[in-house]
C-alpha cells in the first residue's frame, strides 16, 4: 500500500519535473504581453487566447498547412525507415551478412553534424526539383531515422525466440511470411518504440526544413520561429505555436503507447 | 551466445539490398560531394566549381586548438548525459513500470518533453532562465540561491541538465518496452526460488535489459555528441567558446566562417574517428547478436 | 519478397508526400522577407504599390517569408544556388558583403534625385566597392536609455549626489558630478550605472545600474563597437589592417569590465541578447540600457512593459574622445541576380526609394532612412527624431563592416568579447587572438 502511494507520487514528481519546460510553455502561451514581463512570474492570472488567435490568424500564415506538412515529412520517413530497417535487420541477424561493415556504417550516419549535407543535398534537390516539397523532406527524415530504426530492429529480432520460426519453416513458410507473421508480432514493442521515438526525432528536425523549404513544405518547427524578430521574441505567440506543435505528436504518443502495453497481453506469442 | 543463422548469406543480403540501394542513392552524391569539398578551395561562390587543392583543410583542423576544445567539450557532455540519462531512464522506467503498465496513456505524459523541439527548448529557457521574469531564478531565489546559471562554472551544468530533462524520457520508453517483452514465466520462476525483488531484478532483469541498455546509451551518446539547437539558442557556444561543441564549431566554419572546405574536413574527421570507435565497440557488443 | 515490402513502404510514403503537397500561386514578382514588424510595414508598402503603380503596369508583388532564426544561412543557400523562388530578397549592411556576387546593382533604379532623400550613412551601408546592392529601407542605430524619474531626481536631489560623487571617487578614482545624460561621456554612463546598483548603493531604488547584452552573438559586437568607436578605436586601419588591438580597444574593453565586475549589470548579461535587455529594463529594476531604437517602442508600452512606460528616456550613446558614436546598419531591398522578372522588380525598387513609400512604411511601424520622413513624425514618435539626428550625425560603419569577410569577423568578435567578459580569458591575450584571427580571415 505505502509502495503503491510511493510510486504514484514518483511518478507525479516525475511528470511535473520532466514537463516543466512544457507547463511554462503552456501557461505562457494563456498570458497577456503584461503578464510575461512581470517581475517576478506570476502563476495566478487572467488567461487570454490571444496568442492562439494570432498565430492562427494571421494572414502570413498557415498554421494547420504547417501541421499537415510536418505530419506527412514525419510520418512518412519514419514508415519508410522502418520499411527499409525491419526487413535488413532480420537479413543481418539470421544470416550474419553485412553486420560488421553496414550496421556500424548506418548508426555512424547519425554521429555526423548534418549541416555539412546540407548544401550538397540543396543542389541535388534543385536538379531533381524536391525543393521544398515533401517528399523530398521526409526522405530526408528517413535518413535520419534509420540508424536508430535499424539498431533497434537488429536488437529486437536478435532477441527473438528462433523455435517460432523453426517450425514454421518445417512447414515451409518463406521468409517473407515469417517476417509478416512471426517476426512483427514479436517484436511489435520494440518497433512501436522506435518508430515514436523516429516520429518524435523527424518532428523535431530544424535544419534541413529551414534551408529545403520555402513556402509549401515549411514544418512546424520552423513556423514556429517565426515568432522570433528582430524587436525581440513574441514569447506568448511562440508559446501558442509550440503547444499547437505539440499535439500531434502527443496524440501519436497517446495511441502509441496502447500498442506497447497491449503487447503484453498477446502471452501466447511469449518465448 | 552467437544467434545461428537459419538463412542464407545471400538471402541475407538480398533483405538489406533495399536500404542499401536506398542510401547509395540518396547519399551517394552529398557525400562524394562533401569529400570533394574537403579537399578543395571551396566558397558560396563556387559551390559548383569547387578547386582541389589536396588535404590542407585536413591539416589546419587537426592543428586548430578550437576543433580539440569543441571535441572535448563534446565528449564530456557525452559522456555526462549518457551516463546520467541511462541510469535516470533505468530507475524510472523499472519503478513506473507498475503504473505504466496498468494506466497506458500514462506513457504519453513522460514522453511530452521528447515533442518539443530543442531549438524551441532552448528558446523557453532563455524565458525561464531570465534573471527578472523566469522560474527558475525565482524559484532558486526563495529558497536563498542565485547561482549564476549561465555564467562560467555553471553553464555546462545548466544546458546538461536541460538536456537530461529533455531526453530522459527516450531511455524510459526503450526500457519499458524491452520490460514488456522478458517473459513472466522467468520472474515467476525466481520468485518461487524465494528471491527478492532486488535479487530478482539483479540475476533476471537486468541481464535481459542489457542490450537495449546498450542501444540507449550508444544513441544518447551519439545524439549528445553532436549536440546543438537547444545551446545554440540559449548560448551561441558561449561564454566565449565554453559551449561550443564539434556541431556548433562546424556549424559557425561552415556559414558564418564561410570555411566549407575546413567544415566539411572537420566532420571527415569526426566521421571516420567515430567509424572506428563504433566498429569496434559494435563488433564486442553486438557479437552475442549479430556476428 | 523483401523488396515488395519495402516498395510497399515507399509507395505508401510517396503517396502521401503527394496527396498533400499542392503548390500557391506564384506572384508575378517575389520578396524574400523575414517576419516581424519590417514586413508587416513592409506589406502596407506593397499593397500601396499593387493597388497603384503595379496595377497600372499588370503586375503585383508578393512577400515570402523566411524565420528569422538561420535567414541568412537559407538566403545564402538559395542565392548561391542560383534559386529563382524570389526575386528581390532582404539585404543587411552586415551581410551583404557575403550576397554581392549573387546580387545586382541597384542603383540604377534609384535616381540621383531620390538619394537626396537618404541619410548618406545609409546609402553608405548597402554599398560595396562603390555601387548600390539595396535600397534601404529601415535603419538602426543605438540609443543610450535612462528612466527619466531617476535621473530626474539624481539631478536635483543633493544626497544623491552626494553618494554619486563619493562612489565615482571611490570606484573610478574621479571627481565627478551627475549630468543630463545627453551630456555624457562613457565615465559618467559607467559612474552613474555604479551609483543606480544596490549592492554598491543601499539606497538605490532599483537593484541594476544598467543592462549590458554579452552574449556570444554577433550584435552584441555591434553595440560594445560604439564604446570602441567613441574612444578612437576601429576594427581596421584606413589601409585594411586589423587594428583591433589598440589602445582605445583596451580602453573600451575595460569600460564594459568595470560594469561587469562592479555586478552594476544583471548576473544573467553574459547570455543577454535584445530581449533579455528588454525584460530586464522593463523590468523596473534597472535604471539605464545600451540598446537599439527599436526598443523605445517596446519598453514604452505599457501593454508589454507597465513598469517603465513613460518613464522612458533616449538620449545618444555616451561620448569619448571621438565624440559620440553610433553603429548604423540597414535593411534594404537587393535583387537577385538569378530574377527573370528584373524590370517589373525594378520599377517596384523605384517605387520604394520614394519619399511617399516611405512614408508608408513608417505609418505602419517601420524606421525609414529618410530624415524628412523621420522628422514629419517627430510629434507621435519622439525615437524618431533622436534616429534622424544620430543617423545624421553620430553614425558610422565599422571598416570592413559591408565586406564578405564582415560576417567571420563579427563572429570572431563575438566569441572572444564574450570570453572576456565572462574571465575565460585576459583582455590582453583576448584582443591579441582576435588581432591574430582577424589578419588570417583577411588574408587573400
Amino acid at each position: 500500500m505505502i509502495g503503491r502511494t510511493l510510486r504514484w507520487l514518483l511518478f507525479l514528481l516525475t511528470v511535473l519535473l520532466l514537463n516543466l519546460p512544457v507547463i511554462v510553455t503552456v501557461l505562457t502561451s494563456l498570458k497577456t504581453d503584461a503578464d510575461i514581463n512581470a517581475s517576478p512570474p506570476v502563476w495566478l492570472f487572467a488567461p487570454t487566447l490571444a496568442h492562439y488567435r494570432a498565430v492562427l490568424d494571421d494572414p502570413t500564415l498557415d498554421f494547420p498547412r504547417y501541421l499537415a506538412n510536418s505530419t506527412v515529412i514525419a510520418g512518412g520517413g519514419t514508415l519508410l525507415a522502418l520499411a527499409l530497417a525491419v526487413p535488413a535487420a532480420y537479413g543481418m541477424v539470421r544470416s550474419g551478412a553485412g553486420a560488421r561493415l553496414v550496421l556500424p556504417l548506418m548508426v555512424n550516419l547519425r554521429a555526423v553534424p548534418l549541416v555539412v549535407f546540407a548544401i550538397p543535398f540543396y543542389l541535388m534537390y534543385q536538379v531533381l526539383g524536391l525543393l521544398d516539397t515533401r517528399l523530398g523532406l521526409a526522405l530526408i527524415a528517413c535518413i535520419i531515422n534509420l540508424p536508430l530504426s535499424l539498431l533497434i530492429a537488429v536488437n529486437a529480432i536478435a532477441e527473438l525466440p528462433l523455435e517460432i520460426e523453426d517450425a514454421a519453416r518445417v512447414d515451409g513458410a518463406r521468409t517473407r511470411v515469417i517476417l509478416a507473421r512471426i517476426v512483427l508480432p514479436l517484436a511489435r514493442p520494440m518497433l512501436i518504440s522506435a518508430g515514436i521515438l523516429g516520429f518524435i526525432t523527424a518532428w523535431n528536425e530544424f535544419l534541413f526544413g529551414l534551408i529545403l523549404s520555402t513556402r509549401n513544405a515549411v514544418p512546424v518547427t520552423v513556423a514556429a520561429t517565426f515568432f522570433t524578430t528582430s524587436f525581440g521574441v513574441r514569447w506568448g505567440d511562440t508559446a501558442a505555436a509550440m503547444v499547437l506543435s505539440m499535439a500531434p505528436p502527443m496524440v501519436l504518443g497517446l495511441v502509441a503507447a496502447r500498442g506497447i502495453g497491449s503487447a503484453l497481453t498477446t502471452g501466447a506469442v511469449k518465448g | 551466445m552467437p544467434a545461428p543463422r537459419v538463412i542464407r548469406r545471400r538471402e541475407g543480403w538480398l533483405l538489406i539490398a533495399p536500404l542499401a540501394a536506398f542510401l547509395v542513392l540518396w547519399l551517394g552524391f552529398p557525400f562524394l560531394t562533401d569529400v570533394v569539398y574537403s579537399v578543395s578551395q571551396v566558397g558560396f561562390t563556387t559551390l559548383r566549381q569547387p578547386r582541389l587543392s589536396g588535404f590542407g583543410h585536413y591539416a589546419a583542423v587537426l592543428r586548430d586548438a578550437a576543433f580539440w576544445h569543441a571535441m572535448g567539450f563534446s565528449f564530456r557532455y557525452a559522456a555526462v548525459e549518457t551516463v546520467v540519462q541511462v541510469a535516470a531512464g533505468l530507475a524510472l522506467a523499472v519503478a513506473l513500470a507498475p503504473i505504466l503498465s496498468r494506466h497506458r496513456f500514462l506513457l504519453a505524459f513522460i514522453l511530452l518533453p521528447l515533442m518539443i523541439a530543442p531549438a524551441l527548448n532552448g528558446l523557453m529557457y532563455r524565458l525561464m532562465l531570465n534573471d527578472f521574469v523566469g522560474i527558475i531564478p525565482a524559484y532558486l531565489g526563495m529558497l536563498s540561491l542565485s547561482p549564476d546559471l549561465l555564467s562560467t562554472g555553471w553553464v555546462f551544468v545548466t544546458v546538461a541538465a536541460i538536456d537530461a530533462v529533455q531526453n530522459t524520457p527516450f531511455t524510459v520508453l526503450l526500457v519499458l518496452a524491452a520490460l514488456q517483452a522478458i517473459p513472466g514465466e522467468l520472474r515467476d520462476a525466481a520468485r518461487v526460488d524465494g528471491a527478492s525483488a532486488w535479487q530478482e531484478f539483479r540475476r533476471v532483469v537486468l541481464p535481459l535489459l542489457l542490450p537495449v541498455l546498450g542501444i540507449a546509451g550508444l544513441v544518447r551518446f551519439i545524439d549528445s555528441f553532436r549536440v546543438f539547437d537547444h545551446i545554440y539558442v540559449l548560448t551561441g557556444g558561449g561564454p566565449g567558446n565554453e559551449t561550443t561543441g564539434i556541431s556548433i564549431y562546424i556549424y559557425k566554419a561552415f556559414f558564418q566562417q564561410q570555411q566549407l572546405g575546413l567544415a566539411v574536413a572537420a566532420s571527415m574527421i569526426l566521421l571516420l574517428l567515430s567509424l572506428a570507435a563504433l566498429s569496434l565497440l559494435m563488433h564486442r557488443s553486438l557479437r552475442g547478436a549479430v556476428a | 519478397m523483401s523488396v515488395r515490402l519495402a516498395a510497399r513502404g515507399l509507395a505508401f510514403a510517396a503517396a502521401a508526400c503527394l496527396t498533400l503537397a499542392a503548390g500557391r500561386a506564384r506572384a508575378d514578382v517575389t520578396l524574400l522577407f523575414w517576419p516581424g514588424p519590417e514586413s508587416q510595414a513592409m506589406q502596407k508598402v506593397i499593397d500601396a504599390f499593387n493597388a497603384g503603380p503595379g496595377k497600372t503596369d499588370g503586375f503585383a508583388v508578393k512577400q515570402l517569408l523566411f524565420s528569422r532564426t538561420g535567414y541568412f544561412d537559407k538566403e545564402l543557400a538559395d542565392l548561391a544556388a542560383g534559386s529563382k523562388d524570389f526575386d528581390l530578397a532582404l539585404v543587411t549592411t552586415y551581410t551583404l558583403g557575403r550576397y554581392v556576387p549573387f546580387l545586382s546593382p541597384v542603383g540604377d533604379y534609384v535616381s540621383a534625385a531620390a538619394q537626396q532623400a537618404y541619410a548618406p550613412a545609409a546609402l553608405d551601408s548597402l554599398k560595396s566597392d562603390g555601387a548600390l546592392y539595396g535600397v534601404p529601407t529601415d535603419i538602426s542605430v543605438h540609443f543610450l536609455y535612462y528612466r527619466t524619474d531617476l535621473i530626474d531626481r539624481l539631478l536635483k536631489d543633493a544626497a544623491w549626489q552626494k553618494e554619486y560623487a563619493a562612489i565615482a571617487k571611490a570606484r573610478l578614482g574621479e571627481t565627478m558630478t551627475p549630468k543630463p545624460p545627453a551630456d555624457w561621456h562613457w565615465d559618467d554612463y559607467v559612474a552613474t550605472s555604479l551609483f543606480f546598483t544596490k549592492s554598491l548603493n543601499q539606497a538605490s531604488p532599483v537593484r541594476y545600474g544598467t543592462v549590458l547584452q554579452l552574449k556570444n552573438l554577433i550584435f552584441n559586437v555591434m553595440l560594445w563597437d560604439d564604446t570602441l568607436v567613441a574612444d578612437g578605436g576601429n576594427w581596421l586601419t584606413a589601409a585594411g589592417k586589423p587594428e583591433i588591438d589598440s589602445a582605445p580597444t583596451m580602453k573600451a574593453v575595460r569600460t564594459y569590465l568595470t560594469i561587469i565586475q562592479d555586478h552594476a549589470t544583471p548576473p544573467g548579461s553574459i547570455d543577454y541578447e535584445f530581449p533579455e535587455a528588454n525584460q530586464a529594463f522593463g523590468s523596473g529594476q534597472v535604471a539605464t540600457m545600451l540598446q537599439w531604437n527599436a526598443a523605445y517602442a517596446i519598453v514604452n508600452d505599457p501593454k508589454q512593459m507597465p513598469m517603465t512606460a513613460g518613464h522612458v528616456g533616449i538620449a545618444p550613446m555616451p561620448a569619448g574622445p571621438a565624440g559620440h558614436k553610433t553603429h548604423l546598419h540597414s535593411l534594404g531591398i537587393g535583387l537577385n541576380k538569378a530574377s527573370t522578372h528584373k524590370q517589373q522588380a525594378g520599377m517596384f525598387l523605384t517605387y520604394l526609394a520614394t519619399e511617399p513609400a516611405m512614408e508608408i512604411y513608417a505609418k505602419a511601424g517601420g524606421t525609414p532612412p529618410m530624415p524628412a520622413v523621420l522628422q514629419g513624425m517627430a510629434a507621435t514618435h519622439p525615437d524618431f527624431a533622436l534616429v534622424a539626428k544620430e543617423a545624421a550625425q553620430d553614425g558610422y560603419v565599422i571598416r570592413g563592416g559591408t565586406a564578405s569577410t564582415a560576417m567571420a569577423i563579427y563572429t570572431l568578435l563575438a566569441e572572444k568579447l564574450s570570453a572576456i567578459w565572462s574571465g575565460q580569458v585576459f583582455p590582453a591575450d583576448g584582443l591579441k587572438s582576435v588581432q591574430q584571427g582577424m589578419a588570417s580571415v583577411l588574408k587573400p
